[in-house]
């Protein structure tokens, strides 16, 4: 479902965050990308999700090679994908509502669709009761998990999170990977990056080390 | 498919509504500025066009006057008057006899003194042409078409001062069309600008829309819909200030003219001149926006 062959990613500055990565994940599976700060996740996860551009060698999403997708195919495919954000990325001046619905706005989803999917993706992440909120009232977990309702909204098969328990006690941490977890329980190939050791050992998924840019074990 | 382009569009008219309602003073001012520079031109053309229809009401048809050899007989005349009848673009012939001629210099009190002096008649018969085509080129057509005809001496062409009106409506058509094209670039560049701070503030909302999928169509077309309703607000606040002044100054002109016995009156725009007007600014404003958005999202750090 998504292979990385031999890739390179060189910013301009001429730092080379991966090093020829090499791996492949199934579709339906559940993985977990570990490494110190720097090793180069958040490039591997960006080059998945298409938001940059290998410098060399290919990344294919359900084989499509994605230096080969136009503006428009690239458009489609990240609708296709759930993306939770490190930093979230939510717009504080919309409420919780608002912010799930936005994907499905940029599909054209129908008024009457988009109601039901919000309710359904707020409700999956407990917070429901909590759709007129505006996220700057909501706190660390819970923006967070809104990020996910977001991501999940457009029901994608493969969910892509980089460090989504990073701003979270261990506690909520285990909460929002359990959350991962039953997504994958469902079909939905999982990819995301974590610090979180402890959680991630209760995880049983497969774990891909990064370092120094390289693929460790 | 159509249902949820339609829906697209509505939802991006919608929200260009909602953003030029959320800031009412910056959308104001903005609108006036592009309203102001619309309504230069505007007015420059509406001014010539004043101009124009009212030179159309004085007599510019020029006149030819063909002058025979003064040697020329009664039967000369006759027989060029046929000639003169048959050239393709003369629509009117009025013969002047010599003798009539005489008689009207005479009527001169300048003249009189002199004329009676003489034993003969100096002055030759004489026709007074009307020409069907009046441009440059089929006068002088008509002018080397005239030469060549027996016993003819003299063709005299007052067309000059046609001449001269034409010249002055093609520079003033000129300096509208300059003058309209360097305004239209403020335009465009007034609403790029306007849109360009739009952005800055949904700055957030473009990057995150373009991370989870938006395409830069989708992006772009909100700050399209503004940009065209800002233009065409400002078409209308051109048209409503135009007719405003053609109100005000055409009571003050309509009084000047009756006293010079003519009912003249300035000529407010018509409909379609609205409709055009109207067109040309939304059309401005939707170019500044597209250029604006564009330039921006090709800066833009999301691919």
């Amino acid at each position: 479902m998504i292979t990385f062959s031999n890739t390179v990613k060189r910013y301009p500055n001429g730092f080379e965050a991966l090093k020829g990565v090499t791996l492949s994940i199934a579709k339906g599976e559940m993985v977990a990308i570990t490494g110190h700060s720097g090793a180069g996740k958040s490039t591997l996860l960006k080059l998945a999700a298409g938001i940059e551009a290998a410098s060399k060698g290919s990344v294919l999403v359900n084989n499509q090679n994605l230096a080969e997708i136009k503006e428009t195919g690239l458009g489609v495919l990240r609708r296709n994908l759930g993306l939770v954000f490190q930093d979230h990325k939510l717009l504080f001046d919309r409420n919780a509502f608002e912010n799930v619905a936005l994907p499905l706005s940029i599909a054209q989803f129908p008024r009457a669709d988009i109601g039901k999917r919000v309710r359904a993706a707020l409700d999956k992440v407990g917070l429901l009761d909590r759709e007129k909120a505006h996220p700057i009232t909501l706190s660390g977990g819970e923006q967070q998990r809104l990020c996910i309702a977001r991501a999940i909204v457009n029901r994608p098969a493969i969910l892509i999170a980089d460090e989504p328990t990073g701003h979270l006690d261990q506690s909520y941490g285990a909460t929002i990977l359990d959350l991962f977890k039953s997504f994958n329980q469902v079909g939905v190939t999982v990819l995301l990056s974590t610090h979180d050791e402890l959680n991630l050992a209760r995880l049983k998924c497969r774990r891909i080390h990064l370092e120094m840019g390289r693929v460790a074990t | 498919m159509i249902g949820a382009w339609i829906s697209a569009h509505g939802q991006a008219c919608l929200r260009a509504f909602k953003r030029m309602g959320a800031s009412p003073a910056a959308s104001i001012i903005s609108t006036l500025v592009i309203g102001i520079a619309i309504m230069l031109p505007l007015g420059l053309y509406s001014l010539f066009s004043n101009v124009t229809a009212a030179a159309s009401r004085l007599n510019t048809e020029p006149n030819v006057n063909v002058y025979l050899q003064v040697a020329a007989k009664d039967d000369d005349a006759l027989q060029t008057e046929k000639r003169l009848k048959a050239i393709a673009n003369v629509a009117e012939v009025k013969f002047v006899p010599r003798e009539v001629a005489l008689a009207e210099m005479k009527r001169l009190a300048s003249m009189a003194d002199l004329l009676n002096g003489l034993d003969t008649n100096p002055l030759p018969h004489a026709f007074t042409l009307r020409p069907r085509a009046t441009d440059e080129a089929s006068l002088e057509q008509m002018q080397k078409e005239l030469l060549a005809l027996p016993k003819v001496d003299a063709v005299v062409m007052d067309f000059e001062w046609a001449k001269k009106l034409k010249r002055f409506a093609t520079f003033a058509e000129r300096l509208v069309m300059l003058l309209g094209a360097v305004l239209a670039l403020a335009v465009v560049f007034v609403t790029g600008n306007t849109i360009r701070l739009q952005i800055l503030t949904q700055k957030d909302e473009i990057e995150v829309s373009r991370l989870i999928g938006a395409t830069k169509r989708f992006v772009r077309r909100p700050f399209l819909y503004f940009g065209a309703l800002q233009g065409a607000l400002a078409g209308g606040v051109a048209v409503a200030a135009m007719a405003a002044l053609i109100w005000w100054a055409g009571q003050e002109v309509h009084a000047l003219t009756i006293s010079y016995g003519s009912d003249f009156q300035l000529q407010y725009l018509n409909a379609a001149q609205i409709a055009s007007i109207i067109g040309i600014g939304a059309f401005l404003g939707w170019l500044g926006a597209y250029l604006s958005v564009s330039l921006y999202l090709r800066s833009a750090r999301t691919v």
